[in-house]
């Protein structure tokens, strides 16, 4: 399973793929913000996790354009932020986020979310 | 945003009184300047005191409009100052408390690298097995304290903004008194600043309590 890991943040990304790798998906792709995540997303790639906050495009705008793609309607994408307010976590669902992480999070909570987020969509 | 307003408002007044006041002291000046050395000095002396009643009003008003600007200018600015201010006060403790966790699993970290000797010089290969796999998540556990970065960054990235903003607001200000005359220079602009985003809201604090509010809303 083929991860791309998003995020303007170096230090962050890191983290998020060390995380993954100690809870077994070693195949990890990452990107700076929104757009290069677009340039970089494939069929290949089976699961996003984004930041909110990123120059050029956000998480949220991502998120809306890999729902707008044929290739993208269905991938799952969990977001991770700082953001956390009602408001916030309402426009992330409607952009088609599957789930929502909050920062600073555990490598436990992460591996909760993404097997929820496998479970909802039967890839579990 | 309604502060913003009241002091735009306030300086667009202030320029507008400066400006009658201006006219008023060039009137006074052409009635009473070297062309008119050969005029009637009579009429001239005559219509001095209602010119000088006339500039005194508009520099009261031109005063008073200055110091309204200044009042919601200082409590616009005193505001977003206390709001930087507390960021950076944030920035500062989430730092420590980063490192003070960083340091205290490096020392748990150190006495397992001990105690993983001391099993290994008496044989124990089980014992000294659950003391890697321990340091191991010890370790891996120290990563995770290092998300202070990102926070921290966007709390300086939006102390940074406000910086920014009343930099923004001193050179309007600046402008309204033509600092050309005083052999002064003003740039158009504020500092160039690279293209960051940031969660103004950021924080290291009570992330249980929020992922709780997220994961009641996912349901």
């Amino acid at each position: 399973m083929k991860f791309l890991v998003v995020d303007d943040s170096a230090t962050m990304r890191r983290i998020v793929i060390n995380s993954l790798q100690r809870i077994g998906f070693n195949d990890t792709v990452e990107a700076g913000d929104g757009q290069e995540a677009v340039d970089r997303f494939d069929p290949s790639v089976s699961f996003v996790i984004t930041d909110w906050n990123m120059p050029n495009m956000s998480g949220l705008d991502l998120a809306r354009a890999l729902r707008a793609r044929a290739d993208g309607a269905n991938v799952p994408i969990l977001m991770v932020t700082t953001r956390s307010v009602r408001e916030d976590i309402i426009a992330a669902i409607e952009a088609g986020v599957n789930n929502y992480i909050v920062k600073p999070f555990t490598p436990q909570v992460l591996k909760e979310k993404i097997d929820t987020v496998l479970s909802a969509v039967g890839a579990a | 945003m309604m502060a913003t307003r009241v002091a735009k408002e306030l300086l667009y007044d202030s320029e507008a009184s400066l400006r009658l006041v201006d006219t008023a002291l060039a009137e006074l000046r052409t009635q009473n300047g070297p062309d008119d050395a050969g005029a009637d000095v009579n009429a001239g002396l005559a219509g001095l005191p209602a010119l000088l009643l006339r500039a005194y009003t508009e520099i009261n008003g031109a005063l008073q409009t200055l110091r309204q600007s200044r009042t919601a200018l200082e409590h616009t600015a005193v505001e977003k100052l206390h709001l930087t201010s507390a960021k950076l006060k944030e920035v500062s403790s989430a730092t420590e408390l980063a490192a003070t966790d960083i340091l205290d699993g490096l020392d748990r970290a150190i006495a397992m690298v001990d105690e993983l000797e001391s099993a290994e010089a008496e044989g124990d290969t089980g014992r000294s097995g659950e003391v890697r796999q321990t340091m191991r998540d010890e370790l891996f556990g120290l990563m995770g304290h290092l998300q202070f970065q990102d926070i921290t960054t966007q709390q300086l990235n939006y102390a940074s903004s406000i910086l920014t903003e009343m930099e923004n607001r001193l050179m309007q200000i600046a402008r309204i008194f033509d600092p050309s005359l005083f052999g002064l220079e003003v740039p158009n602009t504020a500092s160039d600043q690279p293209a960051v985003a940031f969660d103004p809201a950021a924080t290291t604090h009570d992330a249980e309590t929020r992922q709780a509010l997220v994961d009641q809303i996912f349901g």
